[in-house]
């Protein structure tokens, strides 16, 4: 058995660490996923089971935390180890919140009942999840590979999450004023919209931690921001 | 005396104390190793760490004024009880030094002395001398980088090569633990990671137990850690023992966060 | 000097290296003029023995050897027939006959007997002798020295330390002597010392360093060890009279073996000699080897040790190895030293005029610092000639055991 490198133990666990991290990822868009098929269909048993599944996400985080930190204590990461170590600790951070915008969804599923939901409004959440979801695979493949390229070009896919969501606001704030009676169900349609709307932000975040392990940078990537027309953003 | 000795501890310590003279420098040490695991044992200076490591093959009887309290229980037999011969002990429990020490003789030689003279004997089914020293290289990672030049002494390699060539003589005798007492505090950073590395994989078929005074490397390579630290009478006790990513993350006992974190010590 | 570098520190320091320097290079001055004394003194003995050993000699004879030419042909042109004549005719016929018991003359080649009647007829004698200085420098002042003090003598150029000097055994005939039976009796002394003084010596180091405990007794021995080695020679000995020759003498003499005959045997052998020298050494040689198993790095047997080799094996395959070029360094002292003693062996009884060579560990002997000795005390002249050239074979002979020494040390030293 020769030795290739001599910090092969190191290495199979940071392999190890990574492929957490992916399946993290995808329990994540999984969650995304499903949330949005169960409030098309208003399904309200799956959105239970999704809301629930949220725990396992949490602990899956929380188990790459800790085996993150394990690792920083004994291995003492240099350099790019220790920059890839410090973005799986952001990145898993915005992978849970993910998750939880999932939940939110979940929980927005079950507070809207029975009623139906507006299908223009529904096509705009739709293409919102889509964008977003397509962001966080392309975004997890770019991790893998190292890719700054990619990672540097998504967070601008951003502004058509945007400009969705602030059409979808407008939309919705003019059907309140028109319809008072559906206030609430509308209220309800925007928060789930904010949700997809965040996530495309913590899918930019994670974009950024992917250019830092590869060149040491920690900046904010151009998403032209500002054009989000509500307020407590 | 057979003792039930739970089939994953490789080797315990029940209640051990040292002496040299009247100077009592460890004292009360009870400490299970498991099996196939690297277990790092770490302390300040002269905290006994060392000490312990020697007990457990008998080395420090090598100093005149030695003496032990206690049990060390190896395949559920003490082997302090007078009818255990030191010899035998040494066989099945091999020692690395913190300095290389290859013989100044061949490559070959210096993994063939130890078999030969434990009685190797080739024949059916069984590798020949040639074989097995191959064997014992590839195993310390060391064949690649000498199988041209077996006959050259050990002496004319680098200090790294002469390490994994001590390890490479130290399993050639067949042992079930090794003791590594700071093995690589002579060396490079590269040849120490590569001596760690060599360990990891070692644990694979050993047990083994290492002393270091480098809390990093302790925290690198072992499973399990244990922390010595020196009481108010100067004797070495065991502080915390337990896994090495517990250890080094939360520690529960204050002295060896006080050390880990190197406040103290 | 200046010092060409700027100096901020001047107020606080001054260093004053200039002066370091001059310091510095007195020592070194000094340290370089007392190897220089030393190798003077080397030149200066080895200068005197060699001035000594060679030069110019005024040899004279009985008989005129042209005297002796037969039919007009000259002494060394003749036959073995004519010379065998000669002889008959010249010497008494006792001394034929003890000549012819010796090895009967019709035996001899024709160059023995010319030798024989060299020695026997023509009796060359040494009138005068000048040193290798005087020979080479004023070579025509000897000549005219000698033509006007020794008329009758012919001038030879001599070399004392030559083949027959070697060959022949002691004689009161200065031309004839040799040191064959000092040389034989030497080697036989020093033989019988290594083979007991050494594995005694190194047995005693092994023990004391690697299984004595640190207790006052064995510290008590170290400490006598190390004092027996200052305690002069000549108390050895004694110490070898007294135990040696006369109350082991049933032993040494070879009596109790049956190798002599008990009435006229008595203890004064190569044995004694030996078994002395080797009390004389010992101590020597236990130092050496105990310091050159010290040396042996302690990692070493912990290794061997930690493989599970006993004792033993770690002593055998370990420490001994590791040890030999210490060990055999102290035995090249041992020799050395063993080689040039002279006041013990006269006390145990070398004989100091000896004509056959010894033939063995009973035999009566003499050793060359003996023979050198003896010849120096001589009052004829010639005989520190002879003196000087034993010295050189001594000093030779010291050479090529210490060389021999030293190969075998290399050849375990190279590791």
């Amino acid at each position: 058995m020769p030795i290739h490198s001599p910090r092969e133990t190191f290495d199979r666990a940071l392999q190890k660490l990574l492929d957490q991290v992916l399946l993290l990822g995808s329990m994540v868009e999984e969650a995304v996923q499903g949330a949005m098929e169960a409030l098309q269909r208003r399904d309200h048993i799956a959105a239970r089971r999704i809301y629930a599944a949220d725990q396992q996400i949490n602990e899956k985080r929380y188990a790459i935390e800790s085996e993150c930190i394990a690792l920083i204590a004994t291995q003492q990461p240099m350099a790019r180890d220790v920059r890839f170590l410090a973005a799986i600790l952001e990145i898993i951070t915005e992978l849970e919140r993910i998750g939880d915008y999932a939940k939110g969804i979940c929980r927005i599923n079950l507070l809207l009942g029975e009623s139906l939901i507006d299908p223009a409004a529904w096509l705009s959440l739709q293409q919102m999840a889509a964008l977003g979801l397509d962001m966080l695979h392309r975004a997890l493949d770019a991790f893998v590979c190292q890719d700054v390229k990619t990672a540097r070009a998504i967070p601008a896919e951003d502004d058509a999450v945007d400009s969705l969501y602030n059409q979808l606001y407008r939309r919705l704030v003019a059907q309140m004023a028109g319809q008072p009676e559906t206030v609430e169900r509308s209220n309800h349609l925007l928060w789930a919209a904010h949700n997809l709307e965040r996530m495309a932000d913590r899918v930019s975040n994670i974009c950024e931690r992917i250019v830092y392990v590869s060149t040491g940078e920690i900046k904010e990537l151009d998403s032209t921001e500002g054009n989000i027309e509500t307020p407590g953003n | 005396m057979p003792q039930t000795l739970s089939p994953q501890y490789a080797i315990q310590a029940k209640n051990l104390s040292v002496y040299y003279g009247a100077f009592r420098a460890v004292k009360n040490i009870t400490l299970s190793i498991e099996q196939r695991k690297v277990t790092a044992i770490i302390g300040p200076s002269g905290c006994g760490k060392s000490t312990v490591l020697r007990s457990f093959n008998r080395m420090n009887e090598l100093t005149p004024s030695a003496s032990i309290a206690g049990e060390i229980l190896f395949m559920g037999q003490n082997i302090y009880a007078p009818e255990v011969d030191p010899v035998e002990v040494r066989r099945r429990v091999g020692m690395v030094f913190q300095k290389p020490n290859p013989f100044p003789k061949s490559i070959y030689e210096n993994v063939a002395w130890g078999a030969r003279l434990n009685g190797f004997r080739s024949g059916l089914g069984r590798p020949n001398m040639d074989e097995w020293v191959e064997t014992c290289l590839r195993k310390a990672a060391l064949w690649d980088e000498v199988k041209d030049k077996l006959q050259q002494s050990g002496l004319s390699l680098s200090g790294g090569q002469q390490q994994r060539l001590c390890i490479a003589r130290a399993i050639a005798v067949k042992p079930e633990i090794i003791l590594m007492d700071e093995p690589a505090s002579a060396l490079d950073p590269i040849a120490t990671l590569k001596i760690e590395e060599l360990m990891r994989e070692l644990a694979e078929e050993y047990t083994i137990i290492v002393v270091t005074h480098n809390m990093q490397q302790a925290a690198r390579v072992s499973d399990f850690t244990a922390f010595f630290s020196m009481d108010e009478d100067r004797a070495g006790a065991l502080v915390e023992y337990g896994l090495t990513t517990q250890i080094f993350t939360t520690p529960k006992d204050s002295r060896t966060e006080g050390y880990i974190t190197g406040r103290y010590g | 000097m200046k010092n060409p570098l700027p100096n901020p520190l001047q107020p606080v320091f001054e260093p004053e290296v200039a002066q370091r320097n001059r310091l510095a290079a007195v020592w070194r001055l000094l340290f370089r003029l007392s190897v220089a004394i030393s190798l003077g003194f080397l030149a200066l003995l080895l200068f005197n023995i060699l001035n000594q050993s060679f030069g110019y000699a005024a040899l004279t004879t009985k008989i005129d050897p042209a005297s002796l030419a037969v039919n007009g042909a000259a002494l060394q042109t003749l036959g073995k027939e004519d010379l065998l004549k000669i002889l008959q005719a010249k010497i008494s016929k006792g001394r034929l006959r003890q000549l012819d018991r010796e090895l009967p003359l019709s035996e001899r080649s024709r160059e023995d007997v010319y030798a024989l009647v060299w020695q026997e007829v023509v009796q060359p004698e040494v009138a005068y002798t000048w040193p290798l200085l005087d020979s080479l420098w004023r070579p025509a002042a000897v000549r005219a020295e000698a033509a006007a003090r020794y008329p009758q003598a012919q001038l030879t150029f001599r070399s004392w330390a030559n083949a027959s000097f070697i060959r022949s055994s002691q004689s009161s005939d200065p031309l004839n002597a040799g040191v064959r039976t000092a040389i034989l009796g030497s080697l036989w002394t020093i033989a019988i010392t290594i083979v007991i003084a050494f594995p005694l010596g190194v047995g005693a180091a092994i023990y004391l360093e690697e299984y004595a405990a640190d207790n006052w007794l064995n510290r008590l021995i170290q400490t006598n060890i190390n004092n027996l080695a200052g305690v002069p020679s000549i108390i050895y000995g004694m110490l070898g009279l007294a135990i040696f020759v006369r109350t082991l003498q049933p032993l040494t003499s070879g009596a109790a073996f049956g190798v002599s005959d008990p009435t006229t045997a008595n203890g004064r052998t190569i044995l004694s000699a030996g078994l002395t020298l080797a009390l004389l050494v010992l101590p020597l040689i236990i130092i050496n080897a105990q310091e050159a198993i010290r040396a042996v790095p302690d990692s070493l047997r912990q290794a061997s040790y930690g493989l599970g080799a006993t004792q033993w094996q770690t002593i055998w395959h370990h420490v001994l190895p590791g040890a030999i070029p210490g060990i055999l360094t102290g035995a090249i002292l041992a020799i050395s030293r063993a080689i040039g003693e002279t006041a013990p062996l006269v006390v145990v009884g070398a004989a100091t005029y000896i004509t056959f060579d010894p033939s063995g560990p009973f035999s009566k002997f003499t050793t060359l610092p003996i023979q050198i000795y003896q010849w120096t005390a001589r009052p004829q002249a010639e005989f520190r000639n002879l003196a000087a050239a034993a010295i050189l074979v001594l000093l030779l002979l010291l050479l090529s055991l210490n060389a021999s020494a030293i190969v075998l040390r290399n050849r375990y030293d190279r590791k």
